[in-house]
C-alpha cells in the first residue's frame, strides 16, 4: 500500500500524526529538564595546600628604606633630605653614613652589610628623628599649612588636648602613612602603646623653658620616630 | 616497660632540639674577659722589609737599597753596603730575641719579645680581596663572596655575644657567613671610626633621652610581640635584642667618647698627623676606648698604603714605619691601660693582636721602580699566648716562595694560623675553619 492508496484522507492523517509527535515532545521534555546549579565534581584525593611563610623576615635592603623615606616626607631627593635633616645636630651628610646604613661604600672598599646590626637601627632612628622632627616643624608648628598641604601629619590639631578617640585617629593617619594599613587591623595593644607614647612625652614636655616645639608637637615627633623605625617598617 | 610510639617522637624532638642549641649559648656561659684586635695592613706589604729581610742580591732577590728606598725618615735603618756605591741595610738583631727583622718594624722592634712572626705563609693568590679574605677567614673567595666567617667573627660568636658591641670592623674585612652563628656577631661595618660617634648622637631640642628610651622600648616589645605571631620569630626577636641595645648606645657618654676630638684628647700618644697612617692612629684609638669601656669583645681595623707598584715604592718602608708606628702605640697604650673587669690586670695581659696583609711584594724591582704583587706572606701576632720573639716558617732564599714545614710536610698557609689562633682560647678551630692545622709550637 503506497500513501495515494489512502485516498483523500492520507494527508490530514500525516498532520495529525506530526502533531501528536510534536505534542509528546514537547510535553515530554518540559517535565524531564530541570534549571538547576551545576553539581561540584566529586573529590578524588584531598591536597593540603601549605600556606605558610617559606622565609624568615629580612631587613629591607637599604635602598628601598631609604626611597621610602624620600616618598614619606614628600617626595624627596637624596640631597633634599640632607638638607632639610641638617642642622641642630641632626643629621650631616649622606657619605658619612653609607656603610653604617648597610649600603656599599665604594671610596673605602666596602661591601654591601649583609646582615642588620645595632648600628645600623642607630643610624636610620637618626635620620627618622631627624625627618619627623623637620616634618612637625614644616605641618603643625607655627602657621601650619592646610591639610591637604601637609607632608605627614594630615590631620586637624585642636588646641585642647585630644581626648582618645580624636588621639586614636590622628595616630591612624601616620600608621597608614607609614605601615601601609589602619591601626585598627594592627595587633590590639599598638594603639594604647602610641597613645601611651605620645601622652607622655607631652607630659615630660609640659614644664620646658623655651621649647623649640610645643608639647603636642614633640608628642607628634615622637609618634612619627617610633613609626619610621616600626620592626614592619624595616622588615619584609 | 613499653615504649609508646608518641613517647619515642617526643624524645627525639626533645634531643633533636637539644643539638640544635647554638654554640654560643655555652660559650656565653664563660664570662670571657680576653679582647682581640685584628689590623689589616691593606695592600700588601714587602716582607723583605720586615718580617722576612734580605739583604743580597741572589736568585730573584733585589734587596730595599738606597736606590729604590728613601732612607732618611727611616729610624731603623742602618746602613750596610750592598755593590758598590749602594747601600742595603743591616737586619735588627737583639739578644733578647731570636728575631731578625728589617728596618720597617719601626718603633715596634722596642718590644721584639712579644712578637711572633710567621712567615712563608703560602698565599695561591694575587688578588687583593681575595688575598684579604684568605687570610681573615681562611678560605679564599668564592664567586666574589667569602665562604666562611671571618676570626673576628668566630671569636665574636663564641665569646663576645654578651658584649653590646661583640664585633666591630673599621674599614676590616670581617665576614658573617652561616645560620648557626648568633646573629649578636654580626660586625658593625663602618668606614670610620668617629662614623659610630655620629650614627650615636642625635640632634638637640626635640626629643631627649627619656623619649628616646620610651621610643626603644615601644619598638622592642613590638617586636617581641610580632614575634609572638609569626612562623620565624628569629628576625623580630633579633630586631628586638638590638632595640634593647640601643639606649645603652645612644646615651650621650658614648657619642661623646668616640668622637674623633674625644679619642685624641683621651689618647694622645697616637701620631694623628702621621703620613701615611692617620687615620689608621684613630681607628686604634677607638680600640683601645671601646675596650677600656668593656664594650667591645674584637675590634678590626685597617692600615694601608702599601699597594706600591711604582715608584711610590721608595716609601714603602716609611709606610711600615708608620703602620708598625701604630701597633707600638697600640701596645703601649694596652700597657698602660687597667683591664676593665679584672683587678690589678692591664689590658695587654688579655688583649690579642693578629696583623696580616693581603700577600707580599715580589722580590725583584719592577721596571716602574716598585714591587708587584707575590703569592708570599707572613702575619705577626701580639698576645700573651703566643711565644713571644719567635719566627716560624721560612721561604727559600732565591725566590721568597713558602718553604716547607717539617711537620707539615707542606708551607704554612693562613688558616694554620687561624686554627692555632681559634685553638688558643679554646675554642674547635674546625668549627669555623675547613682547613687549617694547630700549630702548637707558637703556643706558650
Amino acid at each position: 500500500m503506497t500513501p495515494n492508496d489512502l485516498g483523500p484522507l492520507a494527508g490530514d492523517g500525516v498532520k495529525v500524526v506530526k502533531l501528536a509527535v510534536l505534542a509528546l515532545v514537547a510535553g515530554c521534555g518540559a517535565s524531564a529538564i530541570e534549571p538547576s546549579a551545576p553539581r561540584a565534581l566529586p573529590a578524588h584525593t584531598t591536597a593540603m595546600v601549605d600556606a605558610s611563610p617559606k622565609e624568615r623576615r629580612r631587613l629591607v635592603p637599604p635602598e628601598v628604606y631609604l626611597r621610602a623615606y624620600l616618598t614619606w616626607f614628600g617626595g624627596l631627593a637624596p640631597l633634599d633630605v640632607q638638607a632639610r635633616a641638617r642642622g641642630r645636630g641632626m643629621f650631616d651628610a649622606w657619605d658619612d653614613y653609607l656603610a653604617a646604613l648597610g649600603l656599599p661604600d665604594y671610596r673605602a672598599d666596602l661591601p654591601r652589610a649583609a646582615q642588620s646590626n645595632t648600628l645600623m637601627l642607630a643610624t636610620l632612628g637618626r635620620l627618622g628623628e631627624a625627618l619627623c622632627s623637620r616634618a612637625v616643624e614644616h605641618d603643625l608648628h607655627g602657621k601650619p599649612p592646610a591639610v591637604t598641604a601637609r607632608v605627614v601629619f594630615a590631620f586637624e590639631v585642636t588646641p585642647a588636648e585630644p581626648t582618645d578617640p580624636e588621639l586614636a585617629a590622628r595616630i591612624d593617619v601616620l600608621h597608614r602613612t607609614f605601615l601601609g594599613y589602619p591601626l585598627a587591623l594592627a595587633p590590639p595593644a599598638r594603639a594604647s602603646k602610641l597613645e601611651a607614647l605620645y601622652r607622655a612625652v607631652v607630659a615630660h614636655h609640659a614644664g620646658v623653658k623655651k621649647p623649640v616645639l610645643s608639647p603636642a608637637e614633640t608628642g607628634w615627633v615622637a609618634v612619627c620616630s617610633a613609626l619610621v623605625q616600626h620592626p614592619e617598617a624595616e622588615l619584609y | 616497660m613499653t615504649l609508646r610510639r608518641r613517647d619515642l617522637v617526643r624524645w627525639l624532638g626533645a634531643g633533636a632540639a637539644l643539638a640544635a642549641l647554638p654554640r654560643p649559648l655555652y660559650a656565653a656561659a664563660a664570662a670571657p674577659s680576653e679582647y682581640f684586635i685584628f689590623i689589616h695592613a691593606a695592600g700588601g706589604w714587602d716582607v723583605t722589609l720586615w718580617a722576612d729581610p734580605r739583604v743580597e742580591k741572589r736568585g730573584l732577590v733585589d734587596p730595599a737599597s738606597t736606590e729604590n728606598t728613601e732612607i732618611a725618615p727611616l729610624t731603623r735603618w742602618k746602613s750596610a753596603t750592598l755593590d758598590g756605591d749602594t747601600q742595603t741595610f743591616a737586619p735588627l738583631t737583639a739578644s733578647d730575641s731570636k728575631l731578625v727583622l728589617g728596618p720597617g718594624i719601626g718603633d715596634l722592634w722596642d718590644v721584639r719579645s712579644r712578637l711572633t712572626v710567621i712567615n712563608g705563609l703560602a698565599m695561591n693568590t694575587v688578588s687583593h680581596p681575595d688575598g684579604t679574605a684568605f687570610c681573615a677567614t681562611g678560605r679564599h673567595l668564592a664567586g666574589g663572596r667569602s665562604p666562611a666567617s671571618s676570626i673576628d667573627v668566630a671569636l665574636a660568636n663564641e665569646l663576645g655575644t654578651e658584649q653590646l658591641l661583640p664585633a666591630v670592623a673599621v674599614q676590616f674585612p670581617s665576614a658573617f657567613v652561616g645560620d648557626r652563628l648568633d646573629r649578636r656577631a654580626v660586625p658593625l661595618r663602618v668606614s670610620s671610626a668617629a662614623t659610630i660617634a655620629k650614627s650615636l648622637s642625635r640632634g638637640t631640642g626635640y626629643l631627649d633621652v627619656t623619649d628616646r628610651d620610651a621610643i626603644t622600648a615601644l619598638l622592642s616589645g613590638e617586636a617581641r610581640e610580632l614575634a609572638t605571631r609569626v612562623t620565624f620569630p628569629e628576625t623580630f626577636a633579633r630586631v628586638a635584642a638590638q632595640e634593647d641595645a640601643l639606649p645603652r648606645l645612644l646615651g650621650d657618654e658614648l657619642a661623646q667618647a668616640f668622637t674623633q676630638k674625644a679619642l685624641q684628647a683621651a689618647h694622645p700618644r697616637f701620631d694623628y698627623k702621621a703620613r701615611f697612617q692617620a687615620q689608621g692612629a684613630l681607628s686604634a684609638a677607638f680600640a683601645v676606648e671601646a675596650i677600656k669601656r668593656d664594650l667591645v669583645r674584637c675590634v678590626g681595623f685597617a692600615l694601608g698604603g702599601l699597594d706600591t707598584h711604582n715608584q711610590n715604592y721608595k716609601q714603602h718602608a716609611h709606610t711600615q714605619q708608620e703602620l708598625f708606628g701604630v701597633i707600638a702605640t697600640l701596645v703601649a697604650e694596652l700597657d698602660a691601660t687597667p683591664h676593665p673587669t679584672r683587678h690589678a690586670a692591664k689590658l695587654a695581659d688579655h688583649t690579642h693582636i693578629l696583623v696580616f696583609s693581603d700577600f707580599c711584594r715580589t722580590p725583584q724591582i719592577n721596571l716602574a721602580g716598585g714591587r708587584d704583587h707575590y703569592p708570599n706572606n707572613s702575619m705577626l701576632v701580639i698576645s700573651p699566648k703566643f711565644r713571644g720573639g719567635q719566627s716560624f716558617g721560612a721561604t727559600d732564599v732565591e725566590q721568597v716562595l713558602p718553604a716547607d714545614v717539617a711537620s707539615l710536610g707542606r708551607p704554612l698557609a693562613p688558616p694554620d694560623v687561624l686554627a692555632t689562633f681559634l685553638h688558643a682560647f679554646g675554642i674547635e678551630p674546625r668549627t669555623y675553619l675547613r682547613d687549617g692545622d694547630v700549630i702548637p709550637e707558637m703556643l706558650v
